[in-house]
């Protein structure tokens, strides 16, 4: 058994750019489907536009492909209506953050019962490299050509703050953490949200001084702390860097939920 | 064994949306159309269905169209300014194929306007208000009764064509109370479902594919964007694109006749009022009290696909006047189909036309 | 078991070099029909899964697989009449 058989061989190679993270968090989302052993006419993949959102087409289950940001809004009436099934919504940056900022929160304030997987590049990729709200400090973009002024959201933060059950942050570095995260995700009732960092060769990493593929990756892997770390360092009153994320689980509670399995 | 209630016009609305079925609603707060909204967050958990007022409209339609895919009949709510919120996902409504009602209790505008007034004045936005070509059904009761009614007819047309409609009604029938008799049920066409093994997006004959429901096993992949018969995107393909866009606008248009829903009062009139929603209930005052057959009438219930043949039923018709309360949206559609004057009576502000009205225009025009 | 790549997914972005621990990909020479430069293989039959994957029932290490944003990477059935070559590393 193996998560291969979760993708629609038909469709593939899908239409990432070479070196594009999104193909690694389907990967880790399908291979911690295939663990949760949920049959696939149960589950139901949603997304909103962009790279990312393009990945419940390469999905052999019932998907649902929608308008810019709206998907976690369109993920509430399938649950809600049908308790029984297993929505995942897959969604980016600025589809979550941005043009769905508010259906994301109120999601978390719900705390409905999905798993949200952000595929999190800090760019809009699909548009042609437009700075996001989560585009860091100082970076460079079609649109902040002198480099980004305004402050990133932090997404884990604002998921905890608004009441999500569980969220974690994970890279495309970190792929057997990550299909972990997912999992611990899908099986908590409530709101699950994970976000992955991901490189974006095309859009972010040539504008941003990574000419390889590997450099971004690289610069995820040696840039994020985990969670442990970071409380440790905290507790000794040590500076951290200010690039540097936090990577873990961050959050893990019992609110109550909403459309949880009858 | 019918019963008689003496209910408001949104009360009886969401009564006709609960008799034909409806067990999801979607809705945000907008006067006039609350009552709808409250009255389904009452009765919906008792009839195991779902009420859920969402974040904003924009997520209502939404999560009435996700809704609307585990195979529940679903509808939303709304006023003016939501309903401009509504578009964008209302032309994904009609892209997908997502059989869903919105019931549009328009009030004046533009912007907030006149929230607690009558207008009719979204009548072309519900045809054309989304981007890109597409054709949709919309209903206008001009009674309580019609409120019950075309809302259980709705969800039929909505199943049946897999398209979203719009029960237009106004602020005016809305909050109107008035006798209403409950039939003991109402007719539920079914949605038809897909044959499995076929492809999801082929249609049948009547240009309409079957519906494949989430969690039935279908593995069905739904987009706006362009798509195929399989559902994959193909957004640079101009033929698909021209092929698909043109079966959405012909399985609506080509069904006009079995959409259609009008009366014809006094065929052989020379003078014909057309009216739709609430002038309906002027132009009916004014027949009754002018009796005889010099004042014809030809009363809408379905505006869009707009019933082209129905004016020219009027075979000796000089003119046309058609009392709205905008500013001729649907006159100027009439004038696309008949070769005598239309005379446009807008009346804009919230008020009903008064029968005085109507007798001075019929007079100034003889 | 035998690791492969498929030629007609792989779009030649070479992070199968860098997750490797056992650094069995490695960058290629020659372009394909497509023009994409393809990762070789070097000596695949060290990798861990293709001899342990039968006996323990599941997938053992697999990140060449998961970071793959192409799904390129796969195992395949090796045939019976195959030669096999065991190099083991310590």
């Amino acid at each position: 058994m193996s998560y291969e058989e979760w993708y629609r061989q038909d469709r593939l190679p899908h239409i990432y750019c070479a070196g594009c993270g999104n193909g690694t968090i389907i990967n880790c989302t399908l291979a911690a489907l295939e663990q949760m052993a949920w049959k696939k006419e149960d589950t139901v993949f949603v997304s909103g536009i962009g790279c990312s959102s393009r990945a419940p087409g390469y999905i052999v289950t019932d998907s649902l492909h929608t308008t810019h940001g709206r998907a976690i809004a369109f993920a509430t009436g399938v649950k809600l209506a049908n308790p029984d099934l297993h929505v995942v919504v897959i969604t980016g940056d600025g589809d979550l953050a941005a043009i769905g900022g508010n259906h994301f929160i109120h999601a978390c304030r719900r705390n409905i019962d999905l798993t949200v997987v952000c595929m999190n590049n800090q760019i809009y990729g699909m548009t042609g490299g437009q700075g996001s709200p989560t585009t860091p400090l100082g970076c460079l973009s079609t649109t902040t050509p002198y480099g980004c002024v305004e402050t990133p959201f932090d997404l884990c933060d604002l998921a905890i703050a608004a009441g999500a059950n569980y969220v974690s942050r994970w890279t495309s570095y970190h792929v057997k953490e990550l299909e972990k995260a997912v999992l611990a995700g899908l099986q908590t009732p409530g709101f699950s949200f994970i976000e992955a960092l991901v490189q974006c060769p095309t859009a972010f990493g040539r504008r941003n001084k990574f000419k390889q593929v590997a450099d971004q990756v690289e610069y995820l892997r040696s840039h994020s702390m985990l969670k442990a770390k970071r409380d440790r360092l905290l507790e000794q009153g040590e500076h951290i860097p200010g690039d540097m994320f936090v990577v873990g689980e961050l959050e893990r509670r019992n609110r109550p939920a909403l459309g949880v399995k009858r | 064994m019918t019963r008689t209630e003496f209910w408001q016009g949104n009360t009886a609305c969401a009564e006709g949306a609960l008799a034909a079925g409806c067990r999801f609603f979607g809705g945000y707060p907008i006067t006039p159309s609350t009552e709808i909204a409250e009255h389904m967050a009452v009765k919906l958990p008792k009839k195991n269905g779902v009420f859920i007022q969402m974040e904003d409209e924009i997520a209502s339609i939404a999560s009435v169209i996700g809704a609307s895919w585990t195979g529940a009949r679903a509808m939303t709510a709304t006023s003016g300014p939501g309903f401009s919120l509504m578009m964008e996902n209302i032309g994904f409504a009609a892209m997908t194929e997502t059989p869903c009602v919105i019931v549009n209790i328009q009030r004046g505008g533009p912007s907030t306007g006149q929230p607690t007034l009558g207008a009719q004045g979204d009548m072309m936005q519900c045809r054309f208000g989304s981007h890109g070509d597409y054709a949709v059904i919309a209903l206008c009761p001009a009674s309580v009764q019609e409120m019950y009614e075309l809302t259980a007819r709705a969800f039929n047309l909505a199943d049946k064509y897999r398209v979203p409609v719009f029960l237009m009604a106004d602020e005016v029938v809305g909050h109107m109370r008035e006798k209403i008799i409950i039939p003991d049920s109402v007719e539920q066409v079914p949605r038809k479902a897909l044959v499995k093994g076929t492809l999801p997006f082929k249609p049948d004959s009547d240009l309409v594919p079957g519906f494949p429901q989430f969690g039935k096993g279908y593995g069905v992949h739904v987009t706006g964007l362009t798509h195929d018969e399989r559902g994959y995107p193909c957004a640079t393909n101009p033929k698909l694109h021209e092929t698909l866009v043109m079966r959405l606008v012909d399985k609506i248009e080509s069904a006009r006749h079995e959409i259609a829903d009008y009366d014809i009062i006094n065929p052989g009139a020379e003078q014909v009022f057309i009216a739709y929603g609430a002038p309906v209930r002027t132009v009916q005052q004014v027949m009754h009290d002018h009796p005889g057959d010099n004042i014809g009438f030809l009363r809408l219930r379905t505006v869009w696909p707009f019933p082209e043949y129905a004016p020219g039923e009027f075979k000796n018709a000089r003119r046309f006047l058609v009392p709205e309360m905008n500013l001729g949206q649907i006159a100027r559609e009439i004038e696309r189909h008949v070769r005598v004057p239309v005379i446009s009576l807008p009346k804009l502000g919230g008020e009903l036309h008064t029968p005085s009205e109507l007798l001075a225009a019929l007079e100034a025009y003889r | 078991m035998k690791l492969a790549i498929d030629e007609t997914r792989c779009k030649g972005c070479n992070l199968c070099t860098k997750v490797c621990p056992y650094k069995i990909f490695k960058e290629g020479k020659k372009a394909n029909r497509k023009g994409i430069i393809i990762p070789e293989l070097d000596r695949p039959e060290r990798c861990t899964n293709c001899r342990l994957m039968h006996l323990y029932g599941r997938t053992l290490c697999g990140v060449c697989q998961l970071t793959c944003p192409d799904q390129a990477i796969h195992w395949v059935e090796e045939l019976p009449y195959e030669p096999k070559k065991v190099a083991i590393e310590y």
